[in-house]
Protein backbone atom coordinates (compact mmCIF):
# COMPACT_ATOMS: atom_id res chain seq x y z
CA UNK A 1 0.00 0.00 0.00
CA UNK A 2 1.23 3.48 -0.91
CA UNK A 3 2.69 5.40 2.09
CA UNK A 4 0.94 8.58 1.08
CA UNK A 5 -2.36 6.72 0.92
CA UNK A 6 -1.82 5.34 4.44
CA UNK A 7 -1.07 8.86 5.65
CA UNK A 8 -4.27 10.32 4.17
CA UNK A 9 -6.37 7.40 5.40
CA UNK A 10 -5.15 8.07 8.96
CA UNK A 11 -5.68 11.83 8.61
CA UNK A 12 -9.25 11.50 7.30
CA UNK A 13 -10.46 8.94 9.84
CA UNK A 14 -8.68 10.74 12.71
CA UNK A 15 -10.33 14.01 11.63
CA UNK A 16 -13.79 12.44 11.70
CA UNK A 17 -13.09 11.06 15.18
CA UNK A 18 -11.65 14.38 16.42
CA UNK A 19 -14.57 16.42 15.10
CA UNK A 20 -17.01 13.96 16.70
CA UNK A 21 -15.21 14.22 20.05
CA UNK A 22 -15.05 18.03 19.97
CA UNK A 23 -18.79 18.38 19.34
CA UNK A 24 -19.48 16.84 22.75
CA UNK A 25 -16.42 18.05 24.68
CA UNK A 26 -16.44 21.68 23.52
CA UNK A 27 -20.25 21.60 23.38
CA UNK A 28 -20.41 20.80 27.10
CA UNK A 29 -17.54 22.96 28.35
CA UNK A 30 -18.18 25.89 26.00
CA UNK A 31 -21.81 26.03 27.11
CA UNK A 32 -20.71 26.37 30.72
CA UNK A 33 -18.24 29.10 29.79
CA UNK A 34 -20.99 31.12 28.09
CA UNK A 35 -22.93 30.95 31.36
CA UNK A 36 -19.93 32.21 33.36
CA UNK A 37 -19.13 34.93 30.81
CA UNK A 38 -22.65 36.34 30.68
CA UNK A 39 -22.87 36.27 34.49
CA UNK A 40 -19.60 38.22 34.74
CA UNK A 41 -20.58 40.73 32.09
CA UNK A 42 -24.02 41.21 33.61
CA UNK A 43 -22.68 41.80 37.11
CA UNK A 44 -20.32 44.65 36.21
CA UNK A 45 -20.89 47.79 38.27
CA UNK A 46 -22.78 50.60 36.54
CA UNK A 47 -19.80 52.97 36.45
CA UNK A 48 -17.81 50.41 34.49
CA UNK A 49 -20.74 49.69 32.21
CA UNK A 50 -20.87 53.28 31.12
CA UNK A 51 -17.12 53.65 30.51
CA UNK B 1 -35.62 21.30 -4.81
CA UNK B 2 -35.61 18.12 -2.72
CA UNK B 3 -36.23 19.39 0.80
CA UNK B 4 -38.74 17.49 2.92
CA UNK B 5 -40.59 18.77 5.99
CA UNK B 6 -37.96 17.39 8.35
CA UNK B 7 -35.24 19.26 6.44
CA UNK B 8 -37.13 22.54 6.79
CA UNK B 9 -37.71 21.94 10.50
CA UNK B 10 -33.97 21.40 11.09
CA UNK B 11 -33.07 24.55 9.15
CA UNK B 12 -35.70 26.76 10.81
CA UNK B 13 -34.88 25.54 14.35
CA UNK B 14 -31.20 26.29 13.73
CA UNK B 15 -31.86 29.75 12.29
CA UNK B 16 -34.30 30.81 15.00
CA UNK B 17 -32.03 29.52 17.80
CA UNK B 18 -28.97 31.17 16.37
CA UNK B 19 -30.57 34.52 15.67
CA UNK B 20 -32.23 34.62 19.10
CA UNK B 21 -28.94 33.86 20.88
CA UNK B 22 -27.08 36.46 18.82
CA UNK B 23 -29.64 39.20 19.43
CA UNK B 24 -29.90 38.32 23.13
CA UNK B 25 -26.20 39.10 23.65
CA UNK B 26 -26.81 42.70 22.67
CA UNK B 27 -27.77 43.50 26.28
CA UNK B 28 -24.17 43.00 27.45
CA UNK B 29 -22.56 45.42 25.00
CA UNK B 30 -21.46 48.57 26.86
CA UNK B 31 -18.71 49.91 24.67
CA UNK B 32 -16.30 49.26 21.80
CA UNK B 33 -14.17 46.91 23.91
CA UNK B 34 -17.17 44.63 24.54
CA UNK B 35 -18.22 44.97 20.92
CA UNK B 36 -14.79 44.23 19.41
CA UNK B 37 -13.09 41.83 21.82
CA UNK B 38 -15.90 40.65 24.13
CA UNK B 39 -14.44 42.53 27.09
CA UNK B 40 -11.52 40.02 27.05
CA UNK B 41 -13.76 37.58 28.89
CA UNK B 42 -13.41 34.62 26.51
CA UNK B 43 -12.33 31.31 28.04
CA UNK B 44 -10.59 28.29 26.48
CA UNK B 45 -13.40 26.15 25.07
CA UNK B 46 -15.46 29.06 23.84
CA UNK B 47 -12.26 30.28 22.18
CA UNK B 48 -11.73 26.90 20.49
CA UNK B 49 -15.33 26.90 19.23
CA UNK B 50 -15.10 30.48 17.99
CA UNK B 51 -11.70 30.11 16.33
CA UNK B 52 -12.68 26.87 14.63
CA UNK B 53 -16.11 28.20 13.59
CA UNK B 54 -14.78 31.44 12.14
CA UNK B 55 -12.00 29.79 10.18
CA UNK B 56 -14.22 27.06 8.74
CA UNK B 57 -16.73 28.87 6.60
CA UNK B 58 -18.79 27.79 3.66
CA UNK B 59 -16.18 29.43 1.48
CA UNK B 60 -13.62 27.11 3.13
CA UNK B 61 -15.77 24.09 2.37
CA UNK B 62 -16.07 25.25 -1.25
CA UNK B 63 -12.37 25.79 -1.90
CA UNK B 64 -11.14 22.77 0.07
CA UNK B 65 -13.68 20.58 -1.75
CA UNK B 66 -12.43 22.11 -4.99
CA UNK B 67 -8.88 21.14 -3.99
CA UNK B 68 -10.12 17.58 -3.32
CA UNK B 69 -11.84 17.54 -6.71
CA UNK B 70 -8.76 18.78 -8.61
CA UNK B 71 -5.90 17.33 -6.50
CA UNK B 72 -7.37 14.32 -4.68
CA UNK B 73 -6.59 13.71 -1.00
CA UNK B 74 -3.25 15.50 -1.47
CA UNK B 75 -5.25 18.74 -1.70
CA UNK B 76 -5.48 18.59 2.11
CA UNK B 77 -1.72 19.09 2.47
CA UNK B 78 -2.33 22.78 3.21
CA UNK B 79 -4.44 21.77 6.22
CA UNK B 80 -1.62 19.61 7.58
CA UNK B 81 0.83 22.53 7.18
CA UNK B 82 -1.62 24.85 8.92
CA UNK B 83 -2.00 22.41 11.83
CA UNK B 84 1.80 22.21 12.20
CA UNK B 85 2.00 26.02 12.18
CA UNK B 86 -0.85 26.39 14.73
CA UNK B 87 0.63 23.82 17.12
CA UNK B 88 4.15 25.27 16.90
CA UNK B 89 2.92 28.81 17.56
CA UNK B 90 0.69 27.58 20.41
CA UNK B 91 3.63 25.71 21.95
CA UNK B 92 6.23 28.51 21.65
CA UNK B 93 3.98 31.58 21.90
CA UNK B 94 5.79 33.00 18.85
CA UNK B 95 4.26 36.45 18.15
CA UNK B 96 0.92 35.68 19.87
CA UNK B 97 2.48 35.72 23.35
CA UNK B 98 3.86 39.28 23.26
CA UNK B 99 0.85 40.41 21.24
CA UNK B 100 -1.59 39.32 23.96
CA UNK B 101 0.63 40.74 26.71
CA UNK B 102 0.65 44.12 24.96
CA UNK B 103 -3.09 44.49 25.72
CA UNK B 104 -3.92 45.93 22.30
CA UNK B 105 -7.22 45.57 20.40
CA UNK B 106 -5.71 45.13 16.91
CA UNK B 107 -2.29 44.37 15.40
CA UNK B 108 -1.64 47.91 14.04
CA UNK B 109 -2.16 49.30 17.55
CA UNK B 110 1.01 47.46 18.53
CA UNK B 111 2.88 49.04 15.61
CA UNK B 112 2.18 52.50 16.98
CA UNK B 113 4.14 51.65 20.12
CA UNK B 114 7.09 50.42 18.07
CA UNK B 115 7.09 52.38 14.80
CA UNK B 116 4.82 55.40 15.34
CA UNK B 117 1.27 56.37 14.48
CA UNK B 118 1.78 56.71 10.70
CA UNK B 119 2.94 53.11 10.39
CA UNK B 120 -0.09 52.07 12.43
CA UNK B 121 -2.38 53.89 10.03
CA UNK B 122 -0.71 52.51 6.90
CA UNK B 123 -0.65 48.97 8.28
CA UNK B 124 -4.35 49.34 9.15
CA UNK B 125 -5.06 50.38 5.58
CA UNK B 126 -3.23 47.35 4.16
CA UNK B 127 -4.95 45.00 6.58
CA UNK B 128 -8.37 46.30 5.66
CA UNK B 129 -7.62 46.27 1.93
CA UNK B 130 -6.32 42.69 1.93
CA UNK B 131 -8.93 41.48 4.41
CA UNK B 132 -11.99 42.95 2.73
CA UNK B 133 -10.87 41.88 -0.76
CA UNK B 134 -10.20 38.43 0.64
CA UNK B 135 -13.67 38.30 2.11
CA UNK B 136 -15.18 39.62 -1.12
CA UNK B 137 -15.90 36.18 -2.56
CA UNK B 138 -17.26 34.58 0.64
CA UNK B 139 -20.86 35.53 0.13
CA UNK B 140 -20.98 34.52 -3.50
CA UNK B 141 -19.34 31.14 -2.92
CA UNK B 142 -21.64 30.52 0.03
CA UNK B 143 -24.67 31.39 -2.08
CA UNK B 144 -23.44 29.13 -4.89
CA UNK B 145 -23.07 26.22 -2.48
CA UNK B 146 -26.62 26.64 -1.18
CA UNK B 147 -28.09 27.05 -4.66
CA UNK B 148 -26.22 24.02 -6.05
CA UNK B 149 -26.90 21.75 -3.07
CA UNK B 150 -30.64 22.47 -2.96
CA UNK B 151 -31.12 22.54 -6.72
CA UNK B 152 -32.58 26.09 -6.60
CA UNK B 153 -32.67 27.99 -9.91
CA UNK B 154 -29.39 29.83 -10.55
CA UNK B 155 -31.30 33.13 -10.80
CA UNK B 156 -32.04 32.93 -7.07
CA UNK B 157 -28.36 33.33 -6.18
CA UNK B 158 -28.58 37.09 -5.57
CA UNK B 159 -31.60 36.67 -3.31
CA UNK B 160 -29.94 33.89 -1.34
CA UNK B 161 -26.86 36.12 -0.87
CA UNK B 162 -28.94 39.09 0.23
CA UNK B 163 -31.06 37.18 2.75
CA UNK B 164 -28.00 35.46 4.19
CA UNK B 165 -26.18 38.75 4.61
CA UNK B 166 -29.18 40.45 6.23
CA UNK B 167 -29.42 37.75 8.90
CA UNK B 168 -25.70 37.91 9.63
CA UNK B 169 -25.70 41.71 9.80
CA UNK B 170 -28.63 41.78 12.19
CA UNK B 171 -26.92 40.04 15.08
CA UNK B 172 -23.37 41.20 14.31
CA UNK B 173 -24.35 44.87 14.24
CA UNK B 174 -26.31 44.53 17.47
CA UNK B 175 -24.07 42.33 19.60
CA UNK B 176 -20.60 42.50 18.05
CA UNK B 177 -18.04 39.98 19.33
CA UNK B 178 -20.30 38.86 22.17
CA UNK B 179 -22.97 37.77 19.67
CA UNK B 180 -20.31 36.33 17.39
CA UNK B 181 -18.89 34.19 20.21
CA UNK B 182 -22.24 32.74 21.23
CA UNK B 183 -23.46 32.15 17.68
CA UNK B 184 -20.04 30.69 16.80
CA UNK B 185 -20.53 28.19 19.62
CA UNK B 186 -23.91 27.06 18.23
CA UNK B 187 -22.55 27.08 14.69
CA UNK B 188 -19.49 25.06 15.73
CA UNK B 189 -21.73 22.27 17.03
CA UNK B 190 -24.17 22.32 14.09
CA UNK B 191 -21.51 22.36 11.42
CA UNK B 192 -19.37 19.80 13.26
CA UNK B 193 -22.35 17.41 13.29
CA UNK B 194 -23.03 18.14 9.60
CA UNK B 195 -19.41 17.51 8.61
CA UNK B 196 -19.09 14.26 10.56
CA UNK B 197 -22.39 12.83 9.28
CA UNK B 198 -21.72 13.87 5.67
CA UNK B 199 -18.19 12.40 5.72
CA UNK B 200 -19.44 9.10 7.11
CA UNK B 201 -22.19 8.95 4.46
CA UNK B 202 -19.70 9.69 1.68
CA UNK B 203 -17.39 6.87 2.80
CA UNK B 204 -20.35 4.56 3.44
CA UNK B 205 -21.84 5.13 0.00
CA UNK B 206 -18.61 4.31 -1.85
CA UNK B 207 -16.73 1.99 0.47
CA UNK B 208 -13.21 3.19 1.28
CA UNK B 209 -11.52 0.73 -1.09
CA UNK B 210 -13.76 1.66 -4.02
CA UNK B 211 -13.22 5.37 -3.45
CA UNK B 212 -9.44 4.94 -3.42
CA UNK B 213 -9.53 2.72 -6.53
CA UNK B 214 -11.77 5.26 -8.24
CA UNK B 215 -9.26 8.02 -7.54
CA UNK B 216 -6.42 5.94 -8.97
CA UNK B 217 -8.48 5.32 -12.10
CA UNK B 218 -9.32 9.01 -12.46
CA UNK B 219 -5.60 9.74 -12.27
CA UNK B 220 -4.20 7.02 -14.55
CA UNK B 221 -7.24 6.65 -16.81
CA UNK B 222 -7.08 2.93 -15.99
CA UNK B 223 -10.81 2.17 -16.02
CA UNK B 224 -12.11 0.78 -19.29
CA UNK B 225 -13.42 3.59 -21.47
CA UNK B 226 -12.54 6.30 -18.90
CA UNK B 227 -10.20 9.16 -19.72
CA UNK B 228 -7.84 10.84 -17.23
CA UNK B 229 -10.23 13.05 -15.26
CA UNK B 230 -7.72 13.92 -12.52
CA UNK B 231 -4.66 15.84 -13.70
CA UNK B 232 -2.80 15.71 -10.36
CA UNK B 233 -1.48 12.72 -8.40
CA UNK B 234 -4.29 12.03 -5.90
CA UNK B 235 -2.11 11.19 -2.87
CA UNK B 236 1.38 12.64 -3.35
CA UNK B 237 1.49 16.44 -2.88
CA UNK B 238 5.16 16.59 -3.85
CA UNK B 239 4.57 14.97 -7.24
CA UNK B 240 5.26 17.35 -10.14
CA UNK B 241 1.62 17.08 -11.28
CA UNK B 242 0.37 18.11 -7.81
CA UNK B 243 1.57 21.01 -5.60
CA UNK B 244 5.29 20.22 -5.88
CA UNK B 245 8.05 21.23 -3.44
CA UNK B 246 8.00 24.94 -4.26
CA UNK B 247 4.32 25.38 -3.51
CA UNK B 248 4.49 23.28 -0.32
CA UNK B 249 7.41 25.33 1.03
CA UNK B 250 5.66 28.59 0.19
CA UNK B 251 2.53 27.33 1.96
CA UNK B 252 4.50 26.46 5.09
CA UNK B 253 5.78 30.03 5.36
CA UNK B 254 2.36 31.37 4.42
CA UNK B 255 0.63 29.33 7.14
CA UNK B 256 3.08 30.46 9.84
CA UNK B 257 2.40 34.05 8.78
CA UNK B 258 -1.31 33.35 8.68
CA UNK B 259 -1.68 31.95 12.19
CA UNK B 260 0.39 34.77 13.71
CA UNK B 261 -0.97 37.65 11.64
CA UNK B 262 -4.45 36.95 10.29
CA UNK B 263 -6.55 39.49 12.13
CA UNK B 264 -9.63 37.25 12.55
CA UNK B 265 -7.49 34.63 14.32
CA UNK B 266 -5.62 37.24 16.30
CA UNK B 267 -8.95 38.76 17.38
CA UNK B 268 -9.53 35.49 19.34
CA UNK B 269 -6.04 35.73 20.86
CA UNK B 270 -6.78 39.29 21.96
CA UNK B 271 -10.23 38.32 23.30
CA UNK B 272 -8.76 35.52 25.43
CA UNK B 273 -8.55 35.94 29.19
CA UNK B 274 -4.74 35.72 29.20
CA UNK B 275 -1.71 34.57 27.26
CA UNK B 276 -1.83 30.98 28.59
CA UNK B 277 -5.45 30.62 27.42
CA UNK B 278 -4.56 31.95 23.97
CA UNK B 279 -1.65 29.52 23.56
CA UNK B 280 -3.66 26.55 24.77
CA UNK B 281 -6.49 27.52 22.38
CA UNK B 282 -4.02 27.35 19.47
CA UNK B 283 -2.62 23.96 20.48
CA UNK B 284 -6.03 22.38 20.95
CA UNK B 285 -7.45 23.78 17.71
CA UNK B 286 -4.43 22.73 15.59
CA UNK B 287 -5.68 19.32 14.47
CA UNK B 288 -9.10 20.76 13.63
CA UNK B 289 -7.38 22.45 10.69
CA UNK B 290 -6.40 19.09 9.16
CA UNK B 291 -10.09 18.15 9.00
CA UNK B 292 -10.92 21.60 7.69
CA UNK B 293 -9.15 20.60 4.48
CA UNK B 294 -9.28 16.79 4.59
CA UNK B 295 -13.04 16.28 5.10
CA UNK B 296 -14.46 18.65 2.46
CA UNK B 297 -11.50 17.44 0.34
CA UNK B 298 -12.84 13.91 0.80
CA UNK B 299 -16.26 15.06 -0.48
CA UNK B 300 -14.62 16.75 -3.48
CA UNK B 301 -12.61 13.63 -4.33
CA UNK B 302 -15.76 11.52 -3.98
CA UNK B 303 -17.66 13.93 -6.27
CA UNK B 304 -14.97 13.50 -8.94
CA UNK B 305 -15.10 9.70 -8.75
CA UNK B 306 -18.91 9.69 -8.70
CA UNK B 307 -19.32 11.89 -11.77
CA UNK B 308 -16.54 10.11 -13.65
CA UNK B 309 -18.44 6.84 -13.09
CA UNK B 310 -21.89 8.27 -13.91
CA UNK B 311 -21.48 9.83 -17.34
CA UNK B 312 -19.82 13.11 -16.35
CA UNK B 313 -21.00 16.29 -14.64
CA UNK B 314 -24.72 17.16 -14.43
CA UNK B 315 -26.12 19.11 -17.40
CA UNK B 316 -26.21 22.46 -15.54
CA UNK B 317 -22.46 22.28 -14.83
CA UNK B 318 -21.39 21.29 -18.31
CA UNK B 319 -20.07 24.13 -20.41
CA UNK B 320 -18.99 26.15 -17.36
CA UNK B 321 -15.35 27.30 -17.16
CA UNK B 322 -13.19 24.62 -15.51
CA UNK B 323 -12.72 26.49 -12.21
CA UNK B 324 -16.47 27.11 -11.89
CA UNK B 325 -17.40 23.51 -12.66
CA UNK B 326 -14.88 22.14 -10.14
CA UNK B 327 -16.23 24.57 -7.53
CA UNK B 328 -19.86 23.53 -7.95
CA UNK B 329 -19.35 19.80 -8.48
CA UNK B 330 -19.23 18.92 -4.76
CA UNK B 331 -22.47 20.62 -3.68
CA UNK B 332 -24.19 19.09 -6.72
CA UNK B 333 -22.88 15.65 -5.68
CA UNK B 334 -23.98 16.11 -2.05
CA UNK B 335 -27.42 17.15 -3.25
CA UNK B 336 -27.66 13.76 -5.02
CA UNK B 337 -26.09 11.70 -2.23
CA UNK B 338 -27.78 12.90 0.95
CA UNK B 339 -31.19 11.49 1.92
CA UNK B 340 -34.11 13.41 3.47
CA UNK B 341 -33.22 14.75 6.91
CA UNK B 342 -29.52 14.71 6.17
CA UNK B 343 -29.81 17.39 3.50
CA UNK B 344 -31.50 19.57 6.16
CA UNK B 345 -28.60 18.94 8.52
CA UNK B 346 -26.08 19.69 5.76
CA UNK B 347 -27.85 22.95 4.89
CA UNK B 348 -28.07 23.99 8.54
CA UNK B 349 -24.34 23.22 8.81
CA UNK B 350 -23.66 25.16 5.62
CA UNK B 351 -25.62 28.15 6.91
CA UNK B 352 -23.75 27.89 10.22
CA UNK B 353 -20.43 27.84 8.40
CA UNK B 354 -21.30 30.86 6.29
CA UNK B 355 -22.74 32.87 9.16
CA UNK B 356 -19.93 32.23 11.62
CA UNK B 357 -17.22 33.21 9.15
CA UNK B 358 -18.95 36.24 7.73
CA UNK B 359 -19.90 37.66 11.12
CA UNK B 360 -16.38 37.18 12.51
CA UNK B 361 -14.76 38.74 9.46
CA UNK B 362 -17.19 41.67 9.24
CA UNK B 363 -16.55 42.51 12.85
CA UNK B 364 -12.80 42.19 12.58
CA UNK B 365 -12.35 44.47 9.58
CA UNK B 366 -14.79 47.03 10.97
CA UNK B 367 -12.81 47.08 14.22
CA UNK B 368 -9.54 47.69 12.36
CA UNK B 369 -11.11 50.51 10.29
CA UNK B 370 -12.40 52.20 13.43
CA UNK B 371 -9.45 51.52 15.71
CA UNK B 372 -6.57 52.12 13.30
CA UNK B 373 -7.85 54.30 10.46
CA UNK B 374 -10.50 56.56 11.99
CA UNK B 375 -9.51 56.76 15.64
CA UNK B 376 -5.93 58.09 15.07
CA UNK B 377 -7.34 60.89 12.85
CA UNK B 378 -9.87 62.10 15.44
CA UNK B 379 -8.42 64.89 17.58
CA UNK B 380 -11.19 65.12 20.18
CA UNK B 381 -12.05 61.82 21.93
CA UNK B 382 -15.46 60.53 20.88
CA UNK B 383 -18.09 59.44 23.36
CA UNK B 384 -18.41 55.65 23.91
CA UNK B 385 -21.86 55.73 22.30
CA UNK B 386 -20.50 57.46 19.19
CA UNK B 387 -17.58 55.01 18.92
CA UNK B 388 -20.00 52.13 19.12
CA UNK B 389 -22.29 53.75 16.57
CA UNK B 390 -19.41 54.23 14.09
CA UNK B 391 -18.17 50.65 14.49
CA UNK B 392 -21.68 49.31 13.94
CA UNK B 393 -22.05 51.53 10.87
CA UNK B 394 -18.78 50.14 9.50
CA UNK B 395 -19.98 46.54 9.89
CA UNK B 396 -23.06 47.49 7.87
CA UNK B 397 -21.03 49.31 5.20
CA UNK B 398 -18.65 46.35 4.69
CA UNK B 399 -21.70 44.09 4.38
CA UNK B 400 -23.13 46.23 1.58
CA UNK B 401 -19.74 46.29 -0.16
CA UNK B 402 -19.56 42.49 0.00
CA UNK B 403 -22.92 42.12 -1.66
CA UNK B 404 -21.93 44.22 -4.66
CA UNK B 405 -18.36 42.94 -4.92
CA UNK B 406 -19.60 39.33 -4.74
CA UNK B 407 -21.97 39.96 -7.64
CA UNK B 408 -19.40 41.74 -9.79
CA UNK B 409 -16.05 40.03 -9.36
CA UNK B 410 -15.14 37.00 -11.46
CA UNK B 411 -12.35 34.84 -10.11
CA UNK B 412 -9.61 34.22 -12.67
CA UNK B 413 -8.34 30.97 -11.09
CA UNK B 414 -9.28 28.66 -8.25
CA UNK B 415 -10.73 30.04 -5.03
CA UNK B 416 -7.85 29.02 -2.78
CA UNK B 417 -5.29 30.90 -4.87
CA UNK B 418 -7.48 34.02 -4.85
CA UNK B 419 -7.79 33.84 -1.04
CA UNK B 420 -4.09 33.18 -0.53
CA UNK B 421 -3.02 36.04 -2.77
CA UNK B 422 -5.47 38.66 -1.47
CA UNK B 423 -4.56 37.68 2.08
CA UNK B 424 -0.94 38.10 1.12
CA UNK B 425 -1.50 41.81 0.36
CA UNK B 426 -1.05 42.34 4.04
CA UNK B 427 0.16 39.01 5.43
CA UNK B 428 3.69 39.30 4.08
CA UNK B 429 4.24 42.90 5.16
CA UNK B 430 2.41 42.77 8.51
CA UNK B 431 4.10 39.48 9.41
CA UNK B 432 7.45 41.11 8.67
CA UNK B 433 6.55 44.13 10.82
CA UNK B 434 5.40 41.93 13.69
CA UNK B 435 8.47 39.71 13.68
CA UNK B 436 10.89 42.61 13.27
CA UNK B 437 9.00 44.83 15.72
CA UNK B 438 8.91 42.17 18.41
CA UNK B 439 12.24 40.42 17.91
CA UNK B 440 14.66 42.80 16.11
CA UNK B 441 15.62 45.88 18.14
CA UNK B 442 17.32 47.47 15.08
CA UNK B 443 14.02 47.66 13.09
CA UNK B 444 12.98 51.23 12.28
CA UNK B 445 9.87 52.98 10.96
CA UNK B 446 11.59 53.51 7.57
CA UNK B 447 12.10 49.75 7.33
CA UNK B 448 8.44 49.30 8.29
CA UNK B 449 7.25 51.59 5.45
CA UNK B 450 9.45 49.75 2.95
CA UNK B 451 8.16 46.36 4.12
CA UNK B 452 4.52 47.46 3.91
CA UNK B 453 4.78 48.80 0.40
CA UNK B 454 7.04 46.12 -1.06
CA UNK B 455 5.06 43.28 0.54
CA UNK B 456 1.89 44.42 -1.20
CA UNK B 457 3.41 44.87 -4.65
CA UNK B 458 3.51 41.16 -5.58
CA UNK B 459 -0.09 40.22 -4.69
CA UNK B 460 -1.63 43.42 -6.11
CA UNK B 461 0.25 42.92 -9.39
CA UNK B 462 -1.00 39.32 -9.46
CA UNK B 463 -4.63 40.34 -8.90
CA UNK B 464 -4.69 43.14 -11.45
CA UNK B 465 -2.64 41.34 -14.10
CA UNK B 466 -4.53 38.04 -13.89
CA UNK B 467 -7.90 39.76 -14.00
CA UNK B 468 -6.73 41.72 -17.03
CA UNK B 469 -5.46 38.63 -18.86
CA UNK B 470 -8.58 36.54 -18.13
CA UNK B 471 -11.01 39.29 -19.19
CA UNK B 472 -8.98 40.15 -22.32
CA UNK B 473 -8.78 36.51 -23.40
CA UNK B 474 -12.50 36.01 -22.77
CA UNK B 475 -13.31 39.06 -24.91
CA UNK B 476 -10.93 37.73 -27.57
CA UNK B 477 -13.00 34.55 -27.78
CA UNK B 478 -16.40 36.21 -27.34
CA UNK B 479 -16.17 39.82 -28.57
CA UNK B 480 -18.86 42.18 -27.24
CA UNK B 481 -21.32 43.44 -29.88
CA UNK B 482 -21.32 47.02 -28.52
CA UNK B 483 -18.16 47.16 -26.41
CA UNK B 484 -17.60 49.76 -23.69
CA UNK B 485 -14.35 51.79 -23.61
CA UNK B 486 -12.78 49.33 -21.17
CA UNK B 487 -13.88 46.33 -23.23
CA UNK B 488 -12.46 47.92 -26.38
CA UNK B 489 -9.16 48.49 -24.62
CA UNK B 490 -9.14 44.89 -23.39
CA UNK B 491 -9.82 43.61 -26.92
CA UNK B 492 -6.88 45.69 -28.21
CA UNK B 493 -4.73 44.30 -25.39
CA UNK B 494 -5.62 40.77 -26.46
CA UNK B 495 -4.64 41.55 -30.06
CA UNK B 496 -1.31 43.11 -29.04
CA UNK B 497 -0.46 40.36 -26.58
CA UNK B 498 -2.47 37.21 -27.38
CA UNK B 499 -0.07 34.92 -25.50
CA UNK B 500 -0.07 36.92 -22.24
CA UNK B 501 0.03 34.46 -19.34
CA UNK B 502 -1.37 34.64 -15.81
CA UNK B 503 1.19 34.93 -12.97
CA UNK B 504 1.78 31.81 -10.91
CA UNK B 505 0.30 32.28 -7.37
CA UNK B 506 3.29 30.82 -5.55
CA UNK B 507 5.61 33.21 -7.41
CA UNK B 508 3.43 36.18 -6.40
CA UNK B 509 3.17 34.94 -2.83
CA UNK B 510 6.79 34.01 -2.25
CA UNK B 511 8.07 37.20 -3.85
CA UNK B 512 5.91 39.33 -1.55
CA UNK B 513 7.50 37.72 1.54
CA UNK B 514 10.99 38.14 0.09
CA UNK B 515 10.35 41.77 -0.83
CA UNK B 516 8.82 42.62 2.56
CA UNK B 517 11.75 41.19 4.53
CA UNK B 518 14.27 42.79 2.16
CA UNK B 519 12.48 46.14 2.57
CA UNK B 520 12.53 45.88 6.36
CA UNK B 521 16.20 44.93 6.55
CA UNK B 522 17.50 47.43 3.99
CA UNK B 523 15.21 50.26 5.14
CA UNK B 524 16.18 49.76 8.79
CA UNK B 525 19.91 49.49 8.16
CA UNK B 526 19.89 52.62 5.99
CA UNK B 527 18.13 54.68 8.67
CA UNK B 528 19.18 55.71 12.17
CA UNK B 529 18.89 53.05 14.85
CA UNK B 530 15.90 53.63 17.14
CA UNK B 531 16.38 54.73 20.73
CA UNK B 532 15.72 51.97 23.23
CA UNK B 533 12.25 52.00 24.78
CA UNK B 534 10.46 49.71 27.17
CA UNK B 535 8.44 48.05 24.38
CA UNK B 536 11.52 47.24 22.35
CA UNK B 537 12.95 45.29 25.24
CA UNK B 538 9.84 43.10 25.36
CA UNK B 539 10.29 40.19 22.97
Amino acid sequence: MNLYLIFWTVMIFASIAWYGFLIFYVGFKGGREIGVMTKELGSRPNAEKKS
Amino acid sequence: MHLALIDWIIIIVYLVGCMAAGIWMRRFVRGVEDFAIAGRAMDLNLGIASLAATELGLVTVMYTAQLGYTKGFAGATIGVLMAIAMYSVGRTGFVIGPLRRAGVMTIPELFEKRFGIKVRWLAGLFIVMGGVLNMGIFLRLGGEFLVSATGMPAAWLEWVMTILLSMILLYTVLGGMLSVLVTDYIQFIVKGAGIVVTSILVIWSFGWGNLVDGLWHCWDGGAAGAAQTLKAHPFNPLHESNFGWGYVLWQLIFQIACVTTWQTQIARVLSARDEATAKKMYRRTAFYFVGRFALPGLWGAAALVYFSQHGGLPAELQGLPENQASLRATPAYLGILLPTGFIGLLLAAALAAEMSTDSGYLLTWATVIYNDLISPCVKKPLSPAMRLFITRGLVLAIGVFLLFYGLWYEMPGNAWDYLAVTGNIYLASVFTLLVAGLYWPRATSKGAYAALVLGAVGPITFLVWNLLVVKAQHLGLHPAATPSVVQEWLMHFNQWWPKAKAINPEAAGASSFGLAFAGMIVGSLLSRAPQKTATEKTP
